[in-house]
């Protein structure tokens, strides 16, 4: 347990970016192993691995992969969803920028496991300097024949790789917002299984489609270079491999850190050289989207799906923030809702509708309005957002509201009761007196 | 179109956007291609849009999206749709340097509305206007996703990081004497970047040692 670089074995090596850099440092190998092997053969390789997908929600990748059919005439779409936007997330930025070749080479190897006719790599438009090192790769991936027709000599193994660049939206980073928008139009989700196919069957274009994450990619392509049964030694019963987190907020040092799976909570924020500032407060461990544990609590959470479950939150995507007890957690939520609320996409009423509320009344709290009841308005509301939406969106507006509510119900009641902060002065965030919150809401 | 055959009390239809055909040769080159990636046409929108927000000088006019729509064969209200959706179009004309202050949460406990608050002090501006001069357009956005680096601000292409209310004057004068307008700028990156092969031909790309050294710009 703790940090385990695998993903970012070679991320600090001088120009790792080049391609001849990366194969002498094993790159492509997984991709020359694949091609050797039957396409079913890869699939189960990544099903022995136990991988499950690193973009937040944790489904087993290798039952993604194998819901491909195998026997059709359809074109197969394989897409990368790279339009990282949850709050605390940077870890795909720093895998595009400092290892676009793995990338890029675990995407070859889906493309080859299943029948891949073209590859999307949908990065966010703000990502324009992690996006240029990618393309770097594309170009130079052609030129060493690992893209375009009959690939490393496999006749019929034909792969076009393309970058789709976003323009600015947290709801395209949900996979069937995704593929709205890699096909033009507004980002907004589809309805989903049962109510409509898996992507795997009919996505883009009526087409077969696999969507992974970034890391997920990286990992594939590390799992057929070091075989799949290797990669299930490490980490936990039901939560395999590494997992790279990007801790960010009151740490001596804020970085990615790749750990390996069951690491103790409290391991990382120590690697991330503790907390400054104060004491630990709270750590969110999995992006904006998930539910906030409170300091004492700490100790008892493992990094992995199942330990993280037990103690009332969620992996996620790995978005690890950590906040000193000069954080004012009603603030902290109102800001959380602001989000969600610019976020929500407009399609359905729940969120829509529900995400304004919530910052509606977290924004009556804390500017001294706050009435006896809120708190329960609050979480009536979120109740009837959770799992009520057209995505998850939704679902994740409302958890961190009731999260914290659990976590720290005392300090809402204090703010409804002295209409100021529990800190007191110099609490973080502050409260905006100048910064208009609604203007950020004016149409561009 | 028909709108004074109407007659007094007709319902006006909305006056249709100036045809109007700014797309260079070399754009146009550039959308076929774009457009050769996607088994239809209509997927090239958001790249075209793009196209078009670098041809139109920064920001999309009617006439852009009309140009757009016409190209792939797309209403007008579908590209409109789409333009309206995305934060990073721009629909009114934004000062030669768009400044974009990540507030969201990391950057909001590590000082972000400091910064927001000295920019708005040091320009004469309110968040969302734009400097008499044209210079700076002051924006906040949601999670710009380098939290370990907060606060960020985001000037065209350009990701600024571990910005504070101290240093960000500093930031301004060094905008100040670019001869750049970032705007087209992002918009022109973006393109490239759809294009196999324009790593060759330049582009923002850093050399790998300048990554390793986080030097952030």
């Amino acid at each position: 347990m703790g940090i385990r670089n695998l993903l970012f074995e070679h991320r600090d090596v001088e120009n790792i970016q080049d391609i001849a850099v990366y194969e002498k440092h094993g790159g492509y190998r997984g991709l020359k192993k694949a091609v050797k092997m039957e396409r079913s053969a890869v699939i189960e390789e990544i099903k022995t691995s136990g991988l499950r997908g690193r973009g937040g929600a944790g489904f087993p990748t290798g039952i993604k992969w194998s819901g491909i059919p195998q026997n059709d005439d359809k074109p197969h779409y394989i897409i990368c969803n790279a339009d990282e936007g949850e709050p605390g997330t940077y870890k795909d930025r720093e895998l595009m920028l400092k290892l676009p070749h793995l990338l890029v080479e675990g995407m070859i190897i889906a493309g080859y496991a299943l029948r891949g006719t073209a590859g999307y790599i949908y990065i966010r438009g703000e990502y324009v300097e992690p996006a240029w090192q990618v393309r770097k790769a594309i170009d130079q991936a052609y030129r060493a024949g690992y893209l375009g027709k009959n690939i490393l000599g496999v006749k019929g193994f034909n792969f076009d790789l393309y970058i789709h660049m976003g323009a600015g939206s947290y709801e395209c980073g949900e996979e069937s917002a995704l593929m709205s928008s890699l096909m033009g139009e507004r980002g907004q989700p589809r309805l989903k299984f049962p109510h409509a196919p898996y992507p795997t069957v009919e996505g883009v274009w009526k087409s077969p489609t696999l969507i992974n994450n970034v890391e997920t990619f990286c990992a594939a392509a590390k799992i057929l270079d070091m075989g799949g049964a290797e990669y299930a030694r490490l980490g936990t019963e039901r939560s395999k491999g590494t997992k790279i987190f990007s801790v960010s907020g009151h740490v001596a040092r804020p970085a990615n850190y790749e750990v390996e799976m069951g690491t103790p909570l409290m391991e990382l924020i120590e690697a991330a050289g503790g907390v400054v500032g104060g004491a630990l407060k709270a750590v969110i461990p999995g992006g904006s989207s998930v539910q906030i544990v409170r300091a004492e609590d700490c100790p008892r959470v493992n990094l992995d799906y199942e330990s993280c479950q037990q103690n009332g939150t969620l992996l996620g995507s790995g978005g690890f923030m950590v906040f000193n007890d000069r954080t004012d957690i009603v603030l902290l939520m109102k800001r959380t809702a602001e989000f969600y609320m610019h976020e929500s996409c407009g399609k359905c009423t729940p969120c829509r509708e529900g995400t304004r509320w919530i910052y509606k009344i977290l924004d009556r709290i804390t500017s001294g309005g706050g009435q006896p009841g809120d708190v329960e308005l609050l979480l009536d509301i979120c109740s009837q957002i959770d799992g009520r939406s057209y995505c998850g969106l939704g679902d994740a507006a409302a958890w961190p509201i009731v999260g914290a509510i659990k976590a720290f119900r005392e300090e809402f009641d204090y703010w409804i009761a002295h209409k100021r902060s529990p800190v007191g002065p110099g609490h973080v965030p502050p409260t905006p007196e100048v910064v208009n919150p609604l203007l950020t809401l004016v149409p561009a | 179109m028909a709108t004074t055959e109407n007659g007094p009390g007709a319902l006006e239809p909305r006056p249709a956007p100036p045809k109007e055909q700014r797309f260079s040769l070399n754009a146009i080159q550039e959308l076929e291609e774009i457009a050769s990636h996607y088994p239809e046409r209509k997927a090239a929108c958001l790249p075209a849009l793009w196209i078009a927000q670098r041809e139109y000088g920064g920001y999309l006019t009617p006439a852009a999206i009309q140009e757009v729509a016409d190209r792939l064969g797309m209403s007008y209200a579908e590209v409109e749709g789409v333009a309206t959706f995305y934060t990073m179009y721009n629909l009114r004309p934004r000062g030669r340097h768009h400044l974009e202050v990540c507030t969201c949460l990391t950057c909001a406990v590590m000082g972000a509305y400091d910064v927001v608050h000295e920019l708005e002090r040091a320009l004469g501006i309110e968040v969302g206007g734009t400097t008499r001069d044209g210079e700076f357009t002051l924006s906040e956005v949601e999670c710009l996703d380098y939290c370990g680096a907060a606060t960020v601000v985001q000037v065209g292409d350009r990701y600024f990081t571990h910005v504070t209310a101290d240093n960000v004057l500093n930031l301004i004068e060094e905008l100040r004497q670019s001869e750049e307008y970032t705007p087209v700028k992002l918009a022109d990156a973006i393109v490239k970047l759809h294009l196999p092969g324009s790593s060759q031909t330049g582009g923002g790309s850093r050399t790998g040692e300048q990554i390793r050294n986080n030097e952030l710009y």
